[in-house]
């Protein structure tokens, strides 16, 4: 039964998908939007797109997150309902044209952050085992507490972010420790599951693009296009 | 309820009615609830897509014409899971005799003729409680049609025109709800469904829905 989903197989479209995944504050997000603005300016057709951000449904869940109303397991479908949304308008077709499509998350964040809320494991990956495999995954690591510092230098941890919902404590920052920890922790066990490439993200930006760069290159060269 | 034991393990009882849309299951399911109330149980009602906050954005989804298989599937899937852990269950919990307008054989016979897999949406339903009893109004579609076009007319999804079956209304309401029971008609067996002629009468069919119900609520 495993084999019949689309995740757990590479996809033969003609582009090519890469992901960024980690906790808040790990410096994904820069990356990403380093790399893309290097990939443009080799001429490359690229296309971006970001966690939980459909026409569809996320405004829905932005207002069920305000008011604290939904279950884990409501959340976990509502961002499903938004990741299937943008795999078929905009990841998918893109692939087909022979786009590099850059992923800022991607099932692996449900995976982590749904386990660490208590969904079964097993479930999550079947329910999004229609998502297309990804030709490269960075999980940038970054503890904790380091992660909290960045995130939260001016302001305090969010409700969500801070697994409030969870109760496992009633102060915000030891709350949001645990939660993320827990996070990290089902990312971890992700690398050898979905090859996930880890990166120390308490390296320097430059070091960290370089890497990135060499890795996409290598991604890249398998299916005949040099950088 | 002493002498039958639920299969989910709560204090209550699950009924559910399946169906396609214009084959009864609102006239029963009113009839069943005020039969069971005049036992002296507490019976409460819970209809398919009713979830405070995922509702709206379905209908919204719907009008825009904004979904596809799997995004429809899910948003339904999440309003049920909505629905289940805020009313269902509690209400379970406390003793009550729920009554489910649809439940997830709905979501298998749409979302399978929308062209998923059968194991995939197992997975996705699969914490759903087992119900004590699955009544089954069984209509043909002839039938389905001359009263939809009597009452609320042929409606877009109901009609499975987002599938492109037809151009044709009338033809891809009959070939929709064709599909629909077909795969109905597969389920019945596994789900062990109670299927009643919905070509009977309002009180004939009641009679019989009371009959088995009769053997898992003490009266």
């Amino acid at each position: 039964m495993e084999d019949k989903f689309r995740l757990n197989k590479p996809h033969n479209l003609k582009g090519t998908l890469v992901c960024v995944e980690g906790i808040d504050g790990s410096g994904k997000s820069t990356q990403l939007v380093i790399l893309r603005d290097w990939l443009k300016s080799l001429k490359q057709d690229v296309i971006f797109t970001e966690w939980n951000s459909s026409d569809l449904i996320s405004q829905t869940t932005k207002a069920a997150k305000k008011k604290n109303l939904l279950s884990p397991r409501t959340f976990s479908l509502l961002h499903a309902v938004d990741f299937a949304d943008r795999l078929e308008q905009i990841i998918i077709p893109a692939l087909k044209a022979g786009f590099i499509v850059l992923a800022d998350r991607y099932v692996y964040t449900a995976f982590a952050r749904d386990v660490a809320r208590g969904v079964d494991k097993d479930w999550i990956r079947k329910v999004y085992g229609f998502a297309v495999r990804p030709d490269l995954t960075l999980y940038f690591r970054v503890t904790e507490d380091v992660s909290l510092e960045r995130i939260c230098a001016n302001r305090a941890p969010k409700f969500y972010e801070a697994g409030m919902d969870l109760k496992i404590s009633s102060d915000p920052y030891e709350s949001y420790k645990i939660f993320q920890k827990r996070v990290n922790d089902e990312y971890k066990k992700m690398v050898d599951e979905y090859g996930l490439v880890e990166i120390d993200a308490n390296e320097s930006i430059h070091k960290k693009q370089v890497f990135f760069r060499e890795q996409i290159k290598s991604v890249l060269a398998l299916k005949g296009i040099e950088l | 309820m002493t002498a039958y034991k639920s299969k989910h393990g709560y204090e209550g009882l699950l009924v559910v009615i399946e169906g396609t849309d214009g084959s009864g299951k609102s006239t029963q399911i009113s009839k069943l609830k005020r039969w069971i109330e005049d036992q002296s149980y507490g019976a409460m009602v819970s209809e398919w897509k009713t979830s405070k906050f995922i509702a709206d954005a379905i209908n919204d989804a719907k009008e825009r014409n904004l979904l596809n298989a799997t995004t429809f599937s899910l948003l339904y899937a999440a309003d049920f899971a909505d629905r289940l852990e805020q009313v269902i269950i509690p209400a379970l919990k406390a003793g009550f005799v729920v009554i489910l307008d649809r439940y997830i054989y709905t979501a298998y016979v749409r979302d399978v003729v929308r062209g998923h897999d059968i194991e995939w949406l197992k997975n996705l339903y699969n914490y759903a409680p087992e119900p004590d009893m699955v009544f089954y109004l069984d209509v043909p579609v002839e039938i389905l049609l001359k009263r939809i076009i009597g009452t609320t007319g042929l409606d877009y999804w109901e009609s499975g025109r987002d599938i492109g079956l037809s151009s044709d209304f009338y033809e891809s309401f009959r070939i929709y709800q064709d599909k629909c029971i077909a795969e109905y008609q597969k389920m019945k067996q596994e789900y062990n469904f109670i299927s009643i002629d919905g070509t009977l009468s309002e009180k004939e069919i009641h009679k019989k829905i009371i009959s088995h119900v009769k053997d898992i609520l003490e009266v």
